[in-house]
């Protein structure tokens, strides 16, 4: 009993399991996809990198355990394009805030829609690394902790990123 | 405030004082307008069911391409194998020398490379090396042969004895258990014996019996006598006798209370079974007893 136990755990537990790597793809894929994105505003690259850094895991499936999977794919898809790629303009799109919008003044909007003009030059205009790290956390909803794993720095550093591209962003569009 | 208060601030990690005081400064509503504005962004569209799909295509075709390498790998590895085996067998076959043997009652002639002829008594081997033949003419023997060596470089004859060399004559060599004699039919044999070597001119013989050096009288033929089926034997101790009648019949011999020493001289025919018996028993004073491919001799006074 406790050895088919064992047995089953260790099927569950390997990448080379279509279910396991299927659900680990699920679960990482568009974070690699936003995260390349986020440092190069190249689409077509963030989803090659995707391709590739899935692939690699699925080559290396036997030797790398699912605990050990997101850290891989974060570092082949940053290492694909590291010192070789230039960062493009990242544009980004802003949802409907359909239960508010009916109230909007037609001032409020345009007011608004400057507003967001100026977001955008200013999230292009922060460094590569301030900015991956400021959308990691705000669109993709991503904790401190993950994004330092992704960037292989401390919290404490990413602590630093966040409060400075924070602060940057004011200024830029306060124009300070 | 504490350092990266911002993140802090984002975080909730920010205590209620400084929280309160966040609140109170100037910048704190423009803060807040960003952080509502950009928790409204959206990353590009990405497909993640067709992703899935891509990268699992990449991967059987991966796998496939793999699968093409994989017999041309294990051809190469089969071509190594090959190549290892004909350079070890090549290598492996250049040391290996030729051999040739008799049973008993049984003579053969072996022509060398450079047609030298070798006639093999009973129970007799040579060997040498074919390949490096032309550089080092040397042969191996154990038991007796008849050397007609054609003129060229040194012939050597190695036996566990002494070894026999010479540049072109005819000789015979035997090399037996305890028994080592060379005759000189023709030119000059050069004999190395314990570290000593002895000419021998043509008509000459050396000869060791049981480690002692034996004088010895000229062979009046001009060919071993056993290449005329017969064997003949001038004061020489009766178990070498016997052992060659062994040899030469392929019978077993056996003795009982017989003085193996006694020397005989005499001459028996390698063919006529029956004649040879007769040959060794006569002169020696013997009586035999045959009993199929065994013989008994046992001394006359015995009943």
């Amino acid at each position: 009993m406790i050895q088919t136990h064992v047995l089953k755990k260790e099927i569950k537990d390997n990448v080379c399991e279509d279910e396991v790597y299927s659900n680990l793809f699920r679960a990482n894929s568009k974070t690699v996809f936003n995260y390349i994105y986020y440092k190069f505003g190249n689409e077509e690259k963030a989803y090659d990198a995707v391709q590739e850094a899935f692939a690699r895991l699925w080559e290396n499936c036997s030797k790398v355990t699912p605990t050990k999977a997101r850290a891989y794919v974060y570092t082949i898809a940053n290492n694909l394009y590291l010192n070789v790629l230039k960062a493009e303009k990242v544009r980004l799109k802003y949802a409907d805030r359909v239960n508010t919008t009916n109230h909007e003044t037609p001032e409020y909007v345009m007011e608004e829609n400057e507003f967001r003009k100026k977001l955008d030059a200013a999230l292009n205009g922060l460094p590569e690394n301030q900015r991956t790290t400021f959308l990691l956390n705000r669109i993709d909803g991503k904790k401190y902790a993950e994004i330092a794993e992704m960037e292989g720095v401390s919290i404490k550093a990413i602590e630093k990123r966040m409060h400075l591209a924070l602060k940057s962003l004011r200024e830029q569009i306060e124009g300070i | 405030m504490q350092e990266n208060y911002l993140a802090k601030w984002l975080n909730n990690e920010l205590t209620e004082e400084e929280l309160a005081a966040f609140k109170e400064s100037d910048e704190y509503a423009s803060y807040q307008r960003i952080i509502e504005a950009s928790d409204t962004l959206k990353g590009p569209d990405f497909d993640m069911e067709n992703a899935l799909k891509a990268v699992k295509n990449k991967r059987t075709l991966h796998e496939s391409k793999v699968v093409q390498l994989k017999p041309f790998r294990r051809f190469l590895q089969v071509v190594a194998a090959v190549i290892i085996i004909m350079i070890g067998s090549y290598f492996y076959l250049n040391t290996l020398n030729e051999s040739f043997s008799t049973q008993y009652a049984q003579n053969e002639e072996v022509t060398l490379p450079d047609s030298s002829k070798i006639i093999l008594n009973a129970d007799s081997e040579i060997s040498f090396n074919p390949k490096k033949w032309d550089k080092n003419r040397n042969v191996t023997l154990k038991g007796e042969a008849f050397f007609e060596v054609a003129k060229g470089k040194r012939f050597t004859v190695a036996t566990d004895h002494g070894t026999v060399a010479v540049l072109g004559t005819q000789f015979n060599v035997e090399n037996r258990n305890g028994f080592f004699e060379v005759t000189c039919f023709e030119g000059l044999v050069g004999v190395t014996y314990n570290g000593k070597e002895t000419k021998l001119p043509a008509g000459t013989s050396f000869m060791v019996v049981d480690g002692d050096i034996i004088a010895s009288e000229t062979p009046k033929s001009s060919t071993p006598s056993w290449l005329n089926k017969e064997s003949t034997f001038k004061s020489i101790p009766l178990k070498y006798v016997l052992a060659e009648f062994q040899r030469q019949h392929d019978i077993q011999v056996e003795t009982q209370n017989i003085d193996l020493g006694k020397l005989f001289t005499g001459t028996f025919s390698n063919t006529n079974t029956d004649l040879a018996l007769q040959s060794i028993s006569v002169p020696s004073q013997l009586k035999f007893k045959l009993d199929g491919k065994k013989v008994l001799f046992y001394a006359e006074s015995t009943p």
